[in-house]
């Protein structure tokens, strides 16, 4: 695994963050389109440049490296493997098709904020083709004149012409605004892409850190500027829950380095047995603890639906399905990659936490009326299912559990997209205003449909295959180990597949089916941007559920790799051929690595 | 043997039977799109016509009792293929789903006419009929689940058709509480119900799968028969019956076997066409099919004492016959009767396969299942498409609106009533007969313990049978018309206050509530001219069942014995089960000495098992006659004791069961939920959040307060902290 120098991922993770300024005055000058088309090229562009190296990878070199020197905490690295490449490029492709999506809800939530302060009418022409608004915007100089007259024209048409021009002297023009607002929005939205992607590739601990962090401030910012009603309170209470997680996680990081002597995961990974057993305990409490503040693990949960349900939604899906991954990888790289040693002591614990978070997200969300609420707690609930898979103790539980954000994050992408959706073209995200609206909006129903199946469980979307991986390793700990308590867990674990089941499809009734109300006579389904945008996702999901090689293989091999030698973590089932040497497991087993 | 290795003769044919209904499904929106109605009901028929084809072309292998398996790469990581397995029994069931699916597609075309939402209907359509039949043809247990989920989302989606839960797409007597619970369901309802029940048998299943592979390491059939160590390995932990048992959980979903049968009324709420697939060949066949697929396999390894596994599954049967045979009797609803039979039916399967296991005969009891699996599927199909027709015509589903309809609607009477004969197992005439006999043969003959009371479990539901048929039969298309049908006949619209309707049904009770519903009827029907019968496109798929039934009813015997010999052969070949020594690696049948007594049975009819299905038909047939066609005796009189009313309520009531459901998994979950969420999710963020930012506020006044501005204090400040930092380094 020698490292690179040809800098594809150092272009890939640093091209949005240089690229994020020029998104803004793109939209200040040009308009809210060509800085949505800017931005897709920055983000499609970067994760091409993330997927190029997945190539390179085979079955004996499994690890891109790219490393830089760096200061005194060890080098600037940037790695693709088993582990982290799964998030890389989900994490990329989910924001590149978030941006269209974006484009059409932000507009529209912008506006609407210009909704209490000018006539409708006035703000409705704007608002009718997105295209004026890049028209008028074609020619800097003229802009103004041309808005005046607008408004001019409107304002005496309703014999306002006094008020309408005293209004205008004293703020912008609703599309000037816009588009300036929109600019922020996406420069933030670049540099919040970035963070992400930077998080799962980092290679050591301080480099790890900052990017978690980074990814935290745009985040904060886009609720904090974009958000509804309770935006200030959500976004605080966002950021102070994640940043006390992250300090909680940094004092464990900095105990890890200073005991391993060296901030770099190599290093770390080979001095891990170095670290005293007191100190284990400590460490291993403060990376999980602080790592389940992100994900919203039981009893930590507490900041989840208020800022899924108060951000904008595009930042909701970008927060729900995305983001969540940072947290997801940090678990996975960080306790079981790099304190693998210690993984099996504890693993139970982080078991128990993850089946309680799962019943109660799905408990919770069968008592939602929002539908963002709805997916916040289901969100919880499937972070509790990924925890549940972390804590198995079994190589096929990790594998299914990294699987299972994978699909998470498609699924809760698909899902917070609808409901956007809904928003943009009813108004309301309060189930109990909405129904039979499956009619009207047939392609977001089917999507919808195909997003709440990934999220079930149900072959042949990406859910089913994470979900069976997960379980299986999780009652192989149970059943080759005699532990009952584990069989336990795994029975209450698999029935909440069931509560999983019951709210999503309850939303879906509430939602599409049934009797429609009168108001919704007219709806028409949405433009056919945000269809493609979400058919995409939907598509990635029912591909890699037919035929999951893609992502599972190299997660498998990563995992087995972790754990050839660790005797405590359950091991894949020993494949049918070989089970004539029965006494030869061991070889047997060596074999399958070696393919691997 | 033949056995296939790759891409080559028959393989691809068996490929194509399950993956060509997907590929029309998909297909059907765009073909919508591109032409008109007709073009696309045609493609919809022509696609599943054709998977039928293919499925007809592995028929020249059952003399030669080959198998053609076929694999190819999917999960590389874990060593899963994908594969298809088309042995004697497999290709014999997709026969069977294959064409009846075809003929309901065809009933389809007449009866969705003009639907808007055809495309929706073709697409689900041709999707339940792809997973069922990748069900049957996979090779290994993860694609069966793949199948599995399938039908189940399949069913879901088609129960809930009518998704706008207009009031007559409803199922059951509106106003029907059973301990606080409502009895009627709106489709949607319907839907999510079916589609939770059956969930919860898939996760018994998927446990049961979960155990096999970690073992075994491998998911597939013929891997699991070829190297038994994994059977060795569970049985020294005792997993082995477990994992059987738990795979049987999936079948009891899917089957809808009791406990998981309260689904099946409800899916009544789906158009009639979907009832009669998920009734004659798809999602409930599933679990009689899986029980046939995995049973030989766990009874090859019976040197480990599996039989609890088969005891199990006919005393699930048992209890689930004589359940539903008995809610049968009472329901208003011609559909639900059907329903309710369907699960009864489904019983007798898994008692006769359960027998099998515990027997000295496995191939009899696995016949006579399978058997009966086969004319179940034919009558049952044709019942719901004539039962469909004639709601279709009368615009209601309740029997007491219809009667007298025998002149109208000649053709749909006598069809209808040759399979409700093989339903009731008229004798001699009609497959049913033939194969509820070979089941209480094999009930009879298998030497265990409770095979006598799975037998007299089984007469009683045969009488109950033929009770509820003549029953259907009777108030459907005897007696006096109902008021219902002279107001469509006169076009005269009934006032909504009229609720005398002429009924010889003791739930007389229960119309009052239904004006509302009248009216809507009654608006409905306004469209329709006058009863009348229904188009060929859709009597000739029921007709053609309800003659083949006959058919093969009258060749019954030899159809059986040929049957029987097909799946001796199979039995012995791949499972070493059977008459003589294989010499096969397979672990050898412990039950063999008593083999030769098999070749008794094949040459003559059990006398007993015999006389029990007359008798029983005769008994309930004559009750039926007496009460409802003849109508020389009133039904009302068990209303006048206390006693009878008091059953008869009991049974309506569905045992109470759906409402015992409800309030475990639905209605007491559902109040602990909301008081979590009000004394403590709620409470915890609305009070601990604002705690914290409080608490912060408060923090940051503190630190405000150092905030002097005064150099000094900086200064002091900055002193005293380098001073701290030095000391800790130092010492």
């Amino acid at each position: 695994m020698a490292a690179e120098s040809s800098g594809i991922l150092m272009a890939a993770i640093f091209i949005p963050l240089l690229l994020s300024p020029a998104a803004y005055f793109i939209a200040k000058r040009r308009g809210v389109k060509s800085a949505t088309w800017f931005t897709f090229g920055v983000l499609l562009l970067s994760t091409i440049l993330i997927i190029i190296p997945i190539f390179s990878l085979s079955s004996e070199n499994q690890v891109y490296l790219e490393s830089y020197k760096w200061s005194q905490f060890g080098n600037f690295g940037l790695k693709l493997d088993g582990f982290s490449s799964p998030f890389a490029i989900t994490i990329y492709i989910l924001c590149t098709v978030l941006v269209f999506f974006s484009r059409s809800y932000m507009t529209k939530k912008i506006a609407g904020q210009f909704d209490n302060l000018r006539p409708k009418n006035n703000l409705s022409k704007y608002l009718e083709d997105n295209n004026s608004i890049h028209n008028t915007n074609k020619h800097d100089d003229k802009d103004n004149k041309t808005f005046h007259e607008d408004d001019h024209a409107v304002g005496s048409q309703s014999g306002q012409k006094q008020i309408s021009q005293y209004r205008y002297d004293l703020e912008p023009s609703p599309t000037q605004s816009i588009n300036t607002q929109m600019g922020l929005f996406f420069a933030l939205f670049l540099v919040f892409s970035m963070g992400m992607v930077g998080t799962v590739l980092a290679t050591n601990l301080i480099e790890f850190y900052v990017f978690f962090e980074l990814s935290l401030v745009p985040a904060f910012l886009l609720v904090a500027l974009f958000g509804y009603q309770t935006r200030k309170k959500v976004s605080l209470m966002f950021f102070f829950w994640t940043h006390v997680g992250a300090v909680l996680l940094l004092l464990g990081l900095l105990a890890m380095g200073l005991f391993a002597g060296g901030f770099d995961f190599d290093t770390i990974k080979e001095n891990s047995s170095k670290i005293p057993s007191d100190w284990m305990v400590l460490i291993v409490f403060a990376v999980v603890v602080g790592i389940a503040v992100k994900l919203g693990a039981f009893g930590l949960h507490m900041w989840i639906p208020g800022t899924y349900a108060e951000s904008p939604t595009p930042i909701s899906a970008m927060i729900a399905g995305p983001m969540s991954g940072i947290g997801v990888y940090a678990l996975l790289r960080i306790w079981i990659d790099l304190l693998s040693v210690s993984y099996s002591d504890y693993s139970i614990y982080v078991n128990i936490w993850g089946v309680v978070t799962m019943i109660y997200g799905g408990a919770m969300a069968l008592m939602q009326d929002d539908i963002k609420k709805l997916l916040a707690y289901s969100s919880i609930s499937h972070m509790g299912y990924i925890i549940f898979g972390f804590g198995s103790s079994s190589m096929l539980g990790i594998t299914g559990s990294t699987m299972m954000w994978v699909s998470h994050a498609l699924g809760e992408t698909i899902l917070f997209m609808m409901a956007g959706v809904i928003i943009i073209k009813t108004g309301t995200r309060s189930m109990s205003n909405l129904g039979g609206i499956a009619r009207k909006m047939p392609y977001t129903a089917t999507i919808a449909m195909i997003g709440a199946l990934t999220m079930i469980g149900v072959p042949p979307t990406l859910g089913f295959m994470s979900e069976w991986i997960l379980f299986n390793g999780a009652l192989q700990t149970g059943a080759e180990n005699m532990d009952s308590f584990r069989v336990v867990l795994f029975s209450l674990a698999i029935l909440t597949t069931i509560l999983t089941a019951s709210y999503l499809l309850w939303m879906f009734k509430k939602v599409f089916l049934g009797p429609i109300f009168a108001e919704y006579k007219n709806l028409t389904d949405i433009n056919k941007y945000i269809i493609i945008s979400i058919s995409f996702v939907a598509a990635i999901s029912l591909l890699i559920g037919v035929y999951p090689d893609p992502l599972i293989n190299p997660v498998i091999g990563y995992t087995e790799s972790i754990f050839s030698d660790s005797p405590e973590i359950v091991s894949l089932p020993i494949p049918h051929q070989n089970t004539e040497i029965i006494s030869d497991t061991q070889n047997t087993k060596v074999s399958i690595n070696n393919e691997s | 043997m033949v056995e296939s290795t790759g891409f080559e003769g028959l393989a691809i044919n068996a490929w194509l039977i399950w993956i060509l209904p997907f590929v029309g499904g998909v297909l059907i929106p765009a073909i919508a799109k591109k032409t008109n109605q007709r073009i696309t009901n045609y493609s919809a028929v022509g696609f599943a016509l054709v998977s039928a084809i293919f499925a007809a072309s592995l028929l020249i292998t059952i003399p030669s009792g080959a198998e053609i398996h076929n694999q190819v790469s999917w999960i590389s990581a874990l060593n899963i293929k994908a594969g298809i397995l088309a042995d004697p029994l497999s290709i014999i069931m997709c026969n069977i789903v294959g064409w009846i699916s075809f003929l309901i597609i065809v009933y389809s075309v007449g009866y969705m006419h003009g639907d808007r939402d055809i495309i929706r209907y073709w697409f689900w359509m041709l999707f339940f009929i792809g997973s069922m039949q990748l069900i049957v043809l996979s090779d290994n247990l993860l694609m069966v689940f793949f199948g599995w989920e399938g039908v189940g989302l399949a069913s879901y989606a088609l129960i809930g058709f009518w998704y706008s839960d207009r009031k007559k797409d409803y199922v059951g007597r509106e106003g029907h509480y059973v301990l606080g619970i409502p009895m009627w369901a709106s489709p949607t309802h319907a839907g999510i119900k079916a589609f939770l029940m059956t969930r919860a048998g898939d996760v018994m299943m998927l446990s049961g799968m979960f155990l096999i592979f970690m073992h075994a390491g491998t998911f597939g059939f013929k891997e699991l028969l070829e190297d038994q160590t994994w059977a060795n390995n569970m049985m020294q932990h005792n997993l082995l019956v477990p994992a059987a048992v738990l795979l049987f959980g999936g079948a009891i979903g899917k089957s809808a076997q009791f406990p998981l049968n309260e689904w099946l009324l409800e899916a009544m709420t789906g158009p009639t066409s979907v009832s009669a697939l998920i009734h004659a060949a798809t999602m409930v066949k599933a679990g009689v099919f899986l029980v046939a697929r995995i049973g030989p396999l766990f009874f090859a390894l019976a040197v480990f004492n599996v039989e609890q596994f088969f005891e199990v599954v006919a005393w699930v049967g048992a209890i689930t016959a004589f359940l539903l045979a008995t809610q049968a009797i009472v329901n208003p609803e011609i559909k639900k009767v059907l329903a309710y039979s369907t699960g009864s039916q489904i019983g007798y399967m898994m008692m006769a396969l359960g027998i099998a296991g515990i027997s000295t005969h496995f191939v009899d009891g696995y016949t006579a299942g399978f058997f009966h699996l086969m004319s179940h599927a034919m009558f049952k199909a044709s019942l719901f498409m004539a039962a469909g027709g004639i709601i279709h015509v009368v615009a209601s589903r309740f029997m007491n609106d219809m009667g007298g309809l025998r002149k109208k609607m000649n053709k749909t009477f006598i069809f209808m009533t040759l399979s409700a004969l093989s339903l009731a197992g008229a004798p001699l005439i009609t497959s049913g007969f033939w194969s509820k006999d070979a089941i209480f043969a094999a009930l009879l003959e298998s030497n265990s313990s409770s095979g006598i009371a799975l037998f007299w479990i089984a007469v009683i539901v045969a009488i109950m049978t033929a009770f509820y048929t003549f029953r259907m039969v009777g108030m459907v298309f005897f007696g006096k018309k109902s008021t219902h049908i002279q107001q469509i006949e006169n076009e005269i619209k009934l006032p909504a206050d009229s609720s005398g309707t002429a009924s010889n049904d003791p739930n007389n009770e229960y119309k009052s509530s239904e004006n509302a519903e009248k009216t809507e009827k009654s608006s409905l029907t306004k469209e329709k001219e006058h009863v009348h019968e229904v188009s060929p496109v859709m009597w000739i798929p029921f007709a053609t069942l309800a003659v083949a039934t006959v058919i093969i009813g009258l060749a019954g015997f030899l159809f059986e014995d040929e049957l029987h010999n097909i799946f001796g052969n199979y039995l012995e070949t791949y499972f070493g089960i059977g008459l003589s020594d294989t010499g096969s690696s397979v672990v050898q049948n412990p039950h063999e000495n008593n083999a030769n007594t098999n070749e008794e049975m094949i040459g003559g009819i059990n006398i007993m098992a015999v006389i029990a299905s007359v008798t029983a038909f005769g008994i309930g047939s004559g009750l039926g006659i007496i009460f409802y066609i003849t109508r020389t005796k009133d039904p009302e009189i068990i209303s006048r004791f206390t006693f009878t009313r008091k059953i008869w309520q009991f049974l309506y009531d569905r045992w109470y069961l759906n409402a015992l459901i409800y309030w475990g998994f639905v209605k007491i979950p559902l109040y602990t939920y909301n008081l979590i969420w009000k004394y403590f999710e709620t409470y915890i963020a609305q009070g601990l959040n604002p705690a914290i930012q409080f608490t912060m506020s408060y923090l940051s006044k503190l630190v405000k307060f150092t905030q002097t501005g005064v150099t000094q204090t900086y200064l002091f400040a900055f002193v005293a902290g380098i001073l701290v930092v030095l000391l800790l380094l130092f010492l």
